[in-house]
C-alpha cells in the first residue's frame, strides 16, 4: 500500500539568513561579501600609493626634518611590498575565475584581507609611534569595516586580534625587543619610559576602551540594519511566492469554471444545430434560454476575472509594448464579425495608425468591450462606425458610434459602474454583466486615457477614447 | 475526408466536437489524457490535433503535448483550444506561436462556436493539402 505525508511548513514568522539565531548573527549574502571583498582589495592600492608617496618623502629628509618629521628606515616600502603581494594574490584569483571565484569563499577572502591589514598596520604604527602618537586609532577603520561585513561575533574576533596586536606591540618595544619608532620629533605623547605602569595602563587603556565603544555602537547599529534587511528579504519572497501562487490560482481558477460552461455550450450548440435530430418549438425555445444563460455566464466569468486582475494590487505591473492602436481595434472587429453578420450589422472603419507603448491586453479589453458593445447595443441591420483622428498636439482620439437602442442622460454617469446596466440594455441583452465599461474605465484610467460618451435614447451612442500625446509609457503620433 | 484527433481531458466537451466534425465528414478519435493522446498518434498520425491546454496534471500539458507531437509528427497540423487566453499574467496569443515554444497551428478561445471550428478546421486542412 503507498503511503504519503502532509509535509509540515515551517512557521511563517521565520528569519531568514545563513544562521537565523539570536539578534546580529546574520551573515550577509555571499554574493555581497564578495563585492565588499574586490572594494577592499581596491582600497588597498589606495594604501599601497599613499605608502610608496610617503617612502619617497623618506628620501628626502631635508624636506621632513625642519617640520619635526622623520622616517625611520624603509617601513613604508617594506610595508608596501607586503601589501602588493597580498593584492596581487587577489589579483590572480580575480583574473582566473572572476568574482564567481571569490563568491565561493567570500568571508574566507575578507579575513585573509583583514589579518594580513592588520599585520601591516601594526608594523606602521609601531614606525609611527605606538604611543607617543595616535596613529594607533587607525585600527578603527578595520573595526568598523568588520562591524560591516561581519555578524557580531566576528567583528569582536576582529577587534580583539586589533588589540592582541597592539599590545604586542607595546609589550615589544617596552621589553626592548623593538625600538620604539616614532613620526614625529620631539613626540606628541611622553615616551613609554616617562610614563609610570599606572599612566602606562590608563593611556592603553583609554585607546581600548575607545575601540571597544566604536565595536559595540557600530556593530548594534550594523545588526539592526542587517536583521531589518533579512525580514525585508524574507517579506519579499514571501510577497513573490504569493503572487506566483495567486496566478496559478487564478489560471486554474479561469479553466475550472469556464470549460464546464464549454461543454454546456458545446452541446446546446448541438441540439440548436440539429446535430442530434430535430425537436418541438417549445423544446427549441428552452434550449435557446440555455444557450443565452451559459454564454452570459461564460462571458461574465471572464469578466470578472478580468477586472479581478486589473484592479489587483501588489502583483507586479504588466509588460508594456510597442503597439499600433489601428491593428488592436481591428482584432476587436474581427472578434464581433461573426456575430455582426449574423444579425446583418455593418462595421465601417477609418483608422489611421497610430503608435503608442502599452499593455497589449488591455487595449484589447478595452477597445473590445467598446466595439462588442456598439455591435450588441445596436439594432438588426444598423451600422457601427468606427474611425480616428488627430487631436490636440499629437494625441489621437478613437471615435466607435453607433445607431442602437442609447442611454438616457441622467444614465450616463452611472454607466462605467461595476455591474451597472440600465434597464434598457439589460432587456435589449439579457445577457449583459455590467462589467465591460467598468473594465473600460478601470484601464483607461491607469493609462491616462479619457472617454467621452454621447447619447440620446433611441439614436445610438458615440464612444470617444482620446489618448494623450505623451500616455504613460510614451507614445510616437503617427 | 481528414483523421482528425482530440486530445481533452473534458469527454462531454470532446464528444461535442467529435459529432459536429463526423457530420461534416471526418473521421475522429477523442482520447482524454495527454498521454492516450501521444498513444494514439504514434499508432496513427491524424491529420489535425486539436488539443486542450490545461489538464488535471499540469497546467501546460497540453503545451508540453504540442511539442512532443511536433517533434516526433511535424507534419499534423495541431489547433489549440483553451479557456485561458489572457496573455497576462498566464496564456498566450497568436505572437507566441512559433516552432520551438509553442508550435501550434492556431488555437480558438473556449467557449467555442461550434460553426467557426467547423470553418477553422476546413480552413487548416485546406492549407495542409495545399
Amino acid at each position: 500500500m503507498a503511503r504519503f505525508e502532509l509535509p509540515s511548513r515551517p512557521r511563517p514568522d521565520g528569519l531568514a539568513g545563513d544562521s537565523p539565531g539570536s539578534t546580529g548573527d546574520h551573515h550577509l549574502p555571499g554574493a555581497l561579501l564578495a563585492r565588499y571583498a574586490v572594494w577592499f582589495y581596491r582600497l588597498r592600492w589606495l594604501v599601497i600609493f599613499l605608502l610608496l608617496g610617503l617612502e619617497i618623502l623618506g628620501e628626502h629628509p631635508d624636506l621632513l626634518a625642519p617640520h619635526g618629521l622623520f622616517l625611520d628606515w624603509h617601513w613604508p616600502l617594506a610595508v608596501a611590498i607586503c601589501l602588493i603581494l597580498l593584492n596581487a594574490a587577489i589579483l590572480g584569483v580575480l583574473y582566473r575565475g572572476g568574482l564567481e571565484t571569490i563568491a565561493r569563499f567570500p568571508r574566507l577572502t575578507l579575513w585573509v584581507q583583514i589579518v594580513a591589514d592588520l599585520g601591516a598596520l601594526t608594523v606602521a604604527i609601531h614606525f609611527l609611534g605606538s604611543l607617543h602618537s595616535f596613529a594607533a586609532f587607525a585600527y578603527l577603520c578595520h573595526i568598523v569595516l568588520a562591524c560591516i561585513f561581519f555578524p557580531r561575533r566576528h567583528s569582536l574576533a576582529v577587534t580583539g586580534l586589533a588589540i592582541l596586536l597592539y599590545l604586542a606591540c607595546i609589550a615589544a618595544e617596552l621589553s626592548g625587543v623593538l625600538t620604539p619608532g616614532g613620526l614625529l620629533r620631539p613626540p606628541v605623547l611622553p615616551a613609554p619610559g616617562q610614563l609610570s605602569p599606572l599612566a602606562l595602563a590608563v593611556h592603553v587603556g583609554m585607546a581600548l576602551s575607545t575601540w571597544l565603544a566604536v565595536w559595540f555602537l557600530t556593530s548594534r547599529l550594523s545588526a539592526e540594519v542587517r536583521l531589518r534587511d533579512s525580514l525585508l528579504e524574507a517579506a519579499n519572497q514571501r510577497l513573490v511566492a504569493a503572487t506566483a501562487e495567486r496566478t496559478r490560482h487564478m489560471l486554474r481558477t479561469t479553466h475550472e469554471l469556464k470549460a464546464p460552461l464549454a461543454a454546456i455550450h458545446a452541446n446546446t450548440q448541438l441540439l440548436q444545430n440539429g446535430y442530434v435530430g430535430d425537436f418541438g418549438r417549445e423544446a427549441r425555445e428552452v434550449v435557446e434560454k440555455i444557450a443565452v444563460r451559459c454564454q452570459a455566464l461564460s462571458h461574465g466569468v471572464q469578466q470578472m476575472l478580468q477586472l479581478a486582475n486589473l484592479t489587483s494590487r501588489g502583483q507586479a505591473a504588466p509588460p508594456r509594448a510597442a503597439l499600433n492602436l489601428a491593428q488592436v481595434v481591428a482584432w476587436a472587429v474581427q472578434g464581433v464579425e461573426a456575430e455582426a453578420a449574423e444579425r446583418g450589422i455593418g462595421i465601417a472603419t477609418e483608422l489611421e495608425p497610430f503608435h503608442l507603448v502599452a499593455v497589449e491586453d488591455h487595449m484589447k479589453m478595452l477597445f473590445g468591450n467598446l466595439v462588442s458593445n456598439a455591435v450588441t447595443y445596436s439594432r438588426r441591420g444598423g451600422r457601427v462606425h468606427i474611425s480616428s483622428r488627430p487631436g490636440s498636439g499629437s494625441s489621437c482620439e478613437i471615435i466607435i458610434r453607433d445607431e442602437g437602442i442609447g442611454i438616457e442622460a441622467a444614465k450616463l454617469p452611472r454607466i462605467f459602474d461595476d455591474y451597472y446596466r440600465t434597464a434598457e440594455a439589460a432587456q435589449h441583452n439579457p445577457a449583459s454583466t455590467g462589467l465591460g465599461l467598468s473594465i473600460v474605465r478601470h484601464i483607461a484610467q491607469s493609462e491616462g486615457f479619457g472617454v467621452v460618451v454621447e447619447s440620446a435614447p433611441g439614436r445610438g451612442a458615440t464612444f470617444t477614447v482620446r489618448i494623450p500625446a505623451a500616455p504613460r509609457g510614451g507614445s510616437a503620433g503617427s | 475526408m481528414a483523421y482528425i484527433l482530440i486530445v481533452d481531458d473534458d469527454g462531454d466537451f470532446a464528444d461535442s466536437v467529435s459529432r459536429v466534425l463526423r457530420a461534416a465528414g471526418h473521421e475522429t478519435a477523442v482520447e482524454l489524457s495527454p498521454e492516450a493522446g501521444l498513444a494514439s498518434i504514434s499508432a496513427r498520425a491524424p491529420d489535425l490535433a486539436i488539443l486542450d491546454v490545461m489538464f488535471p496534471e499540469g497546467e501546460s500539458a497540453g503545451f508540453d503535448l504540442a511539442r512532443r507531437v511536433r517533434s516526433t509528427q511535424p507534419r499534423v497540423r495541431i489547433l489549440m483550444l483553451t479557456a485561458v487566453n489572457q496573455k497576462y499574467p498566464l496564456g498566450f496569443s497568436r505572437e507566441d506561436m512559433d516552432e520551438h515554444w509553442l508550435p501550434v497551428t492556431d488555437f480558438l478561445e473556449k467557449p467555442v462556436r461550434l460553426k467557426a471550428l467547423e470553418a477553422k478546421v476546413a480552413s487548416l486542412l485546406q492549407t495542409a493539402a495545399a
